[in-house]
């Protein structure tokens, strides 16, 4: 088939061409939103971005709720999104500037031996991109001591929704009470207690593998208790940095080996289990224990429907009973206002509105996170928590900076994901893959 | 038949095809300068952090003993993936196409069942095969109940690439019999039946009839479904997660290291690292689709 050649192309045709083309282009292009108020009552769209859980989400809904009816000419937009896309979308909300109140994460000072390991959100605080919140009075509402493991250069720059624990336990009771058990609080009584359900052909523990980060509680939880103290967790996290601890030292790797204990307890499949059919397979008397955080009590305590009752320990790791009398935690959901956000007056009436006493209880009660606030009434299941929370302790990936330039087996450092059904490691070839990833980075 | 170029007049054609170049310019030229530049620096992913110009850092990261380890792991299964799952798709696209090129009654409604995984989605595709292999009571786990076995399916890390590769085939083999089918209406039928005169049996008519005019279509399927594989991370990230290092690709480690998908740390964003990672995968697929182009002009000059 012959074809005709084109003839050269007049500087015109192409520029009409091109005209047509910028044209359509611009056409394409989408319109940003427009902002809100800038003094005085707050008004217009309040864009509100959190990471997501059930029960926080509930939290946040019912605020909003109740903001929006005191403000009625405010119109919160609340997305909501999944915790391993959050990073995404908050980059890029941020980047197209369409938020005015956001979650960050890893709010901390970074410690001088890890400089260059500073989080994103710290980072972002120390290059003018959040709001300074410093002389908010709404701040003051807030537990002091919560408020300094927060603070970047003394400055105050997000709002703590609450507190969470996760070093413990979630125990079926009637599965305990039905096999003559009690809560275990050394290494060697939880042991004993795995063993009996193992003889009754009771599963000792549910857990959700697929998401990976699940199985990370187990390991959180070991180190709680053989790290009791925030100093003792400290001075591991400076020696390894400083390459003074080896990860492959006797209790490095004790740590790996009760995280496998747990893993290898637990029901058939787990490493492929979603984490949040755990719930439902607790209610449903599949196994007796789960490994998890308190900020998942309102779901479980609606998948159980009291049809039995369910108590939370502390991990026992540790054969000295002591050493496991305290439940580790984190400051939960920091809230934060972006220096680019377009209605900075109803972030700020928003997070006022949060803080007062009456709604803050609201929003405990919907989403299970212990008090920032001091006097606030807690849920029963909290003061059922209260020996082991008295004294607030920062769980072990409160204190740990993982550095960007090791390899994926040392970010833990405890290289849990190696572990078998997980990856295919024992755990001192996994502890051993860690060692050689931390110290290749040098 | 000099008047046969489809366009009477030349105007349309440098719009339609300078629109085209400009679209591609603005959208693929220009973002691929700009991951080249951006694997040069220590760009984050949140706006108004300050950006430094690195050099080769990131290069010589990604190469670094520290992540040999996670770079060796996602170029060993971005490679098994790639291969495998395109060498899958073609022998079974192919068996499925002349399958569905015979005269069998309800031939259409066949057709359509074949090509309705291509129409669902990643996301949609990911979904329905997770509720599959579901641990808990999916039909896979309670098929393999029935003779006493269990299996964490993706959790596990002999079986997840694999089934993984299952899915992939799965999704995108609608569009290869397509092309084949296509191919295989061109073969003409007299070729077939003066050799089924001459007494050639099924096998040999397919082997030196039906393989060489197919040809052009083998190549395109072969190169489409490479090129596919090499960048597909989507569907990995929705069956087995971003951290499953079992299933860690090219271009997952990409998206973990650019978009911070390690919840639970306190790792930042690196999107320079991300960008020069990118830059390493385009670079395997140039040279795998280029080696493959050649190979397979080649074989069809021959065929």
């Amino acid at each position: 088939m012959a074809t005709k050649r084109l003839r050269g192309a007049t500087l015109g045709r192409r520029l009409i061409a091109g005209a047509v083309a910028a044209a359509t282009i611009g056409a394409l292009a989408a319109c940003s939103s427009g902002g809100g108020s800038t003094d005085g009552e707050p008004s217009g769209k309040l864009q509100l971005l959190v990471s997501s859980s059930d029960a926080t989400d509930a939290g946040f809904r019912a605020i909003n709720e109740a903001f929006e009816k005191q403000y009625p000419k405010v119109d919160v937009v609340f997305s909501t999104v999944s915790n391993d896309n959050y990073p995404a979308t908050k980059s890029s909300r941020l980047t197209a500037g369409n938020l005015d109140l956001f979650v960050v994460k890893g709010l901390m000072e970074t410690p001088s031996y890890a400089k260059d390991a500073a989080t994103d959100d710290a980072r972002l605080a120390k290059a003018g991109g959040l709001v300074d919140l410093t002389g908010e009075s709404f701040l003051k509402q807030y537990t002091p001591t919560l408020l300094d493991t927060q603070a970047i250069d003394g400055k105050q720059y997000a709002v703590p929704t609450g507190v969470s624990y996760y070093t413990g336990v979630f125990y079926n009771k009637k599965i305990f009470a039905d096999n003559g058990l009690t809560i275990p609080t050394t290494w060697s009584e939880f042991t004993a207690v795995v063993d009996a359900l193992k003889a009754k052909g009771v599963t000792p523990f549910g857990m959700g593998g697929k998401d990976s980060w699940p199985a990370g509680l187990p390991m959180l939880a070991s180190v709680t208790a053989n790290y009791p103290t925030l100093a003792d967790k400290q001075q591991l996290a400076k020696d390894l940095w400083t390459n003074k601890a080896k990860l492959t030292d006797p209790t490095e790797v004790k740590v790996l080996k009760q995280t496998e204990y747990v893993l290898q307890n637990s029901q058939e499949g787990a490493a492929g289990a979603d984490y949040t059919s755990i719930p439902s397979g607790f209610a449903a008397g599949d196994f007796a224990m789960t490994v998890d955080g308190t900020w998942d009590q309102p779901t479980i305590d609606a998948a159980v429907a009291k049809k039995f009752d369910y108590g939370y320990f502390p991990f026992p790791g540790s054969d000295n009973a002591a050493d496991n009398a305290l439940l580790n935690g984190k400051t939960e959901l920091q809230l934060a206002v972006p220096t680019s956000a377009k209605n900075k007056t109803a972030a700020l009436a928003w997070l006022k509105f949060f803080s007062d006493k009456k709604n803050y209880e609201l929003f405990l009660q919907k989403s299970g996170f212990s008090s920032a606030q001091p006097g606030i009434s807690t849920s029963a299941f909290l003061q059922s928590i209260g020996d082991y929370t008295k004294s607030y302790e920062p769980a072990w990936d409160q204190v740990w900076f993982a550095n960007n330039k090791a390899g994926q087996d040392a970010v833990f450092p405890f290289n849990y994901p190696a572990l078998s059904p997980l990856g295919s490691a024992t755990p001192e070839q996994a502890a051993e893959a860690a060692q050689k990833a931390w110290s290749a980075a040098g | 038949m000099t008047e046969s170029f489809p366009f009477p007049r030349r105007t349309p054609v440098r719009v339609t095809f300078g629109l085209g170049m400009l679209l591609l310019g603005i959208f693929g030229f220009v973002p691929a300068v700009g991951v080249l530049i951006a694997s040069l620096t220590d760009l984050r992913g949140l706006p108004g952090l300050p950006i430094n110009f690195v050099g080769l850092q990131n290069y010589i990261d990604f190469f670094s003993p520290a992540k040999w380890a996670d770079s060796a792991n996602a170029l060993r299964n971005t490679i098994i993936f790639a291969v495998v799952s395109t060498a899958l798709q073609i022998v079974v696209a192919l068996a499925v196409a002349v399958l569905l090129n015979r005269r069998l009654r309800g031939r259409n409604f066949y057709r359509a069942v074949v090509f309705m995984p291509t129409i669902l989605g990643v996301t949609v595709t990911g979904l329905v095969w997770s509720l599959i292999f579901n641990v808990s009571g999916g039909p896979a786990a309670s098929l393999l109940g029935l003779f006493g076995g269990h299996s964490a399916f993706f959790g596990d890390p002999k079986l997840a690439l694999a089934l993984v590769i299952l899915v992939q085939v799965w999704m995108v083999l609608g569009v290869s019999v397509i092309i084949f089918l296509s191919g295989l209406q061109a073969v003409p039928e007299e070729l077939n039946e003066a050799a089924e005169i001459d007494g050639a049996s099924g096998w040999q008519r397919f082997r030196s009839i039906t393989i060489p005019l197919l040809a052009p279509s083998i190549t395109a399927n072969v190169l489409l479904g490479i090129v596919n594989a090499l960048q597909s991370y989507q569907l990995i990230y929705v069956l087995s997660g971003p951290n499953n290092r079992s299933t860690q690709v090219l271009s997952l480690l990409v998206y973990v290291q650019g978009f911070g998908g390690a919840s639970g740390t306190t790792l930042s964003q690196s999107q320079g690292y991300a960008a020069a990672v990118s830059m390493v995968q385009f670079f395997l697929v140039a040279i795998v689709s280029i080696i493959a182009l050649l190979i397979l002009r080649r074989r069809e000059a021959r065929l």
